[in-house]
């Protein structure tokens, strides 16, 4: 398992927050970092358990298409926002995305606890030995965000 | 899922003198005397900390030469990092777009 915990004071109420996350003309003005759009007409958030978290990212520069799919596992308006995360196209990185939101006064502290699992990449790749991973993480930091 | 091989790979990377050992294979394959020379601690140490970068797939050692000397494995490493660069970058990016966002809805500006 890979983990990334990233926490966040926001200068908002925690409903405030929670709406900003869950509804999807919100969601279309801030998800992706700068330079990636995520255009509403992209977004499928069936928030209930079970439900599509389909969310499509493009690149502002080149026009290119992120998909990125899942299902919602828990929704528990304003606390916690959990979803399951099928990762990246060739199936490596799939995993869990925790967002808890928690009332400090008037403002909102926001963790993302993000949990993937790579166990199938690393047993396929101890079969072919040697790789030529490092390309691969070339390529992904030459990648224009 | 405390045996998962990528846990060991962090596991791994966690002692600096791990890091150095890979540091070094990363110029190219080297016999557990040469990776010794620059450190001051036994072979046997040595000896350990190759055992376990082996176990968390980042080196791998010749099994015919007699000296078997250890090489770079970045695999494992690799993929790790790749999922790591790529959600830090975008949930970092992220919310320093909600935190704009959030501002703007309680100025009133919101477009949404």
């Amino acid at each position: 398992m890979v983990e990334l915990t990233i926490t966040r004071v926001f200068d908002a109420p925690r409903e405030l927050v929670w709406q900003a996350w869950t509804d999807p003309v919100q969601v279309a003005q801030w998800w992706g970092p700068r330079g990636i759009s995520t255009p509403l007409d992209k977004i499928q958030m069936d928030l209930r358990p079970g439900g599509a978290a389909n969310l499509t990212m493009v690149d502002d520069a080149t026009g290119e298409e992120y998909p990125n799919t899942g299902h919602y596992l828990e929704v528990v308006p304003p606390e916690r926002l959990v979803w399951h995360d099928d990762g990246f196209a060739d199936g490596s990185g799939a995993g869990t995305v925790t967002i808890t939101f928690v009332d400090v006064g008037d403002k909102t502290e926001l963790t993302v606890h993000a949990v993937a699992d790579f166990s199938e990449t690393v047993r396929a790749q101890a079969e072919i030995g040697w790789g030529s991973s490092f390309d691969k993480l070339a390529e992904l930091l030459a990648r224009p965000r | 899922m405390p045996t998962d091989q990528l846990s060991r790979t962090f596991a791994a990377l966690a002692d600096p003198t791990r890091r150095a050992i890979l540091a070094r294979l990363a110029d190219g394959e080297a016999t557990v005397n040469e990776l010794a020379e620059p450190f001051p601690i036994s072979l046997q140490a040595v000896s350990k900390h190759l055992k376990v970068l082996e176990e968390a797939g980042l080196v791998s050692r010749s099994r015919t030469a007699q000296q078997r000397p250890a090489r770079l494995r970045p695999g494992p490493l690799a993929d790790a990092a790749d999922w790591l660069t790529f959600y830090r970058k975008f949930f970092e990016g992220s919310l320093d777009r909600l935190d704009e966002h959030l501002r703007n809805i309680r100025k009133g500006k919101s477009r949404g």
